[in-house]
């Protein structure tokens, strides 16, 4: 049967368990593309499975904007949630680490461990806050190059990341074409478009005209909550879709006590927001969330000269996957990567699956999403 | 390999006598990737295929076949003039639903357009639709028609005839018997079960 070579590899499957993470402190100073500094810089990372003698099964995998390092396995017995991408990373799983030494490490700017706004300026003393350099891409990467080099590892066997891991993903591969074997950039594009930098400045206002955000240098424990849970509210929706929402929710009511407030949650989809909002400030810091949208809304591979010029460095093969029912990262600012790879005479796939969760369609566990990245990896 | 796969592939060999060694080939309509892997190994090509669904691109991607999903005129468009040697339309032809709007696509792109297909004059096929009024079924395509790619097959003397109001040079031509095996010199339009042909403009 000639379609027989089509049926998924499913071997028996095993998960990472119990992890930790560790912290890497680089005392060097560290240049950002804007020409800022910081006088030393820690990223914290977690790694799965066993780096090889050749130390040549290496994968990187990147972060989406509120993601963070701990993408598989748990923390402890107590911790209900496993990482953000469990269903793709363990023993037996498309990111195999009984083959692969995975690292994830949590991005610059952040706010999960890795240096960012919120951290200590060891020459002050003080949080950096609106101090911290401009950030782009390009330094979350070049961060990530000092981690890679600490592993004393030449070459990775392969970069992943989704949406804004995606983009780091591609500036791996266009920074570092002799240290990637091979990407994969999942939901994400050359640049934003004018919707999505819409999007993010909404979300970048609401943090800001909030009084307790107080021009950025506001005590951690009083930082700007509401503008911020608002932001996390209004992101969260564009990276869910129509459809998906109104499967999910549709009209469903919370609460149908009309005697209540008028304006207390009553559907199912703004309690669902408003819990996401709160949980997010819990965990998020409002200054980091300026930053990385800022580097997201900067990024661009059109510039300075075009998008074939920019991708003319990659080297490595390189798939690119896009979702349809993503209106954030349409599919066509994925397509238009492979497109320019392919005009440069690269090896490069375009892959899109039709899903109905939106953007976040890369964080479902999918069978043909599954069958690509283990079939990609593996070749 | 099953008769049905050797039938299947019956044009990998002829097209790969026209492709050179390091060509680059865009083969519109690539299924699994099975030409362009053969071509790779044969003829050290720089191959991409282009496919509008996503098992034939997993396939691909297992073969270490680069492709892309999704519109062969979009992505036509995308390359400028003679970005590739060869670009490939193995019975895709008949599945367009603007085909000479991609034909001409293709041969701007590229510089020579390999087109295969099976003949739609071929006696079988005419005794098919004359005695049981019945459409193209054989090997290749043994699916019934309500299980079938909308399909808009066409025979060698149409196709020569539209190379020629076209002013479409065909460069090389090779008709199979009706095994897909044998070249038939005699008869083509009535003879030939499947043609490929080498093409280019006049520049």
């Amino acid at each position: 049967m000639n379609d027989s070579e089509q049926a998924p590899i499913i071997p028996e499957e095993g998960e990472v368990g119990f992890v930790e993470y560790q912290d890497f402190v680089s005392k060097e100073p560290f240049k950002f593309v804007s020409g800022g500094n910081l006088p030393e810089l820690t990223l914290r990372y977690e790694t799965y499975g066993h780096l090889n003698a050749a130390k040549d099964n290496a994968i990187l995998i990147c972060h989406a904007l509120s993601g963070d390092h701990h993408c598989a396995g748990v923390h402890g017995i107590e911790e209900r949630k496993q990482g953000w991408w469990n269903f793709m990373v363990g023993p037996g799983k498309p990111i195999d680490t009984t083959r692969y030494f995975v690292i994830c490490s949590n991005v610059l700017g952040g706010c999960q461990g890795s240096t960012g706004p919120g951290s200590i300026n060891p020459e002050t003393g003080k949080a950096y806050q609106l101090d911290f350099p401009k950030l782009t891409v390009q330094d979350m990467v070049k961060a990530q190059s000092l981690l890679v080099d600490h592993f004393g590892i030449d070459r990775l066997h392969a970069v992943i990341g989704g949406s804004m891991g995606g983009m780091q993903t591609v500036q791996w591969a266009i920074d570092f074409p002799d240290r990637v074997g091979r990407y994969i950039a999942l939901a994400c594009g050359a640049r934003h478009t004018a919707q999505a930098i819409a999007f993010n400045d909404t979300g970048r206002q609401a943090i800001i005209s909030d009084p307790a955000w107080q021009q950025g240098s506001y005590d951690p424990e009083h930082g700007p909550d509401q503008g911020l849970a608002v932001a996390r509210m209004m992101a969260h929706i564009t990276y869910l879709s129509d459809v998906g929402m109104e499967s999910k929710f549709g009209r469903k009511r919370r609460n149908a006590d009309e005697s209540k407030e008028h304006f207390e949650v009553e559907f199912e989809v703004e309690s669902y927001l408003r819990y996401q909002g709160a949980s997010f400030v819990s965990r998020f810091d409002a200054n980091s969330y300026l930053y990385l949208t800022k580097a997201l809304d900067r990024f661009d591979l059109h510039g300075p000269e075009s998008l074939d010029a920019t991708l003319s460095t990659v080297t490595a093969p390189g798939l690119v996957v896009g979702f349809t029912s993503d209106w954030l990262y349409p599919p066509q600012g994925n397509r238009e990567i492979v497109e320019s790879l392919l005009r440069l005479g690269k090896h490069a796939t375009y892959a899109e699956l039709a899903m109905d969760f939106g953007h976040d369609s890369f964080l479902v566990r999918a069978p043909r999403l599954y069958e690509l990245i283990q079939r990609f990896l593996i070749r | 390999m099953s008769p049905n796969d050797k039938k299947r592939q019956a044009d990998s060999q002829i097209i790969a006598r026209w492709v050179h060694e390091g060509d680059r080939v865009l083969d519109l309509g690539c299924g699994r990737g099975i030409l362009l892997e053969y071509l790779q190994q044969k003829k050290s090509i720089y191959g991409v295929g282009v496919d509008i669904d996503l098992g034939k691109i997993i396939s691909c991607v297992k073969r270490g076949v680069p492709a892309y999903q999704g519109d062969i005129g979009a992505i036509l468009a995308s390359f400028p003039d003679d970005s590739f040697d060869h670009v490939i339309l193995s019975r895709t032809v008949e599945h367009l639903e603007d085909a000479d709007a991609i034909l001409a696509e293709g041969l701007r792109v590229g510089r020579h357009v390999t087109v295969g297909f099976v003949n739609k004059g071929f006696w079988i096929n005419r005794l098919n639709a004359l005695l049981h009024g019945k459409r193209t079924v054989n090997e290749v395509y043994p699916k019934p028609w309500y299980e079938s790619m909308p399909s808009n097959p066409f025979s060698v003397a149409e196709f020569e005839a539209f190379c020629d109001a076209r002013k479409i040079v065909i460069e090389n031509r090779v008709y199979l018997s009706g095994d897909w095996l044998n070249e038939c010199r005699k008869l083509p339009n009535l003879l030939a079960g499947y043609a490929i042909y080498d093409l280019s403009s006049i520049d």
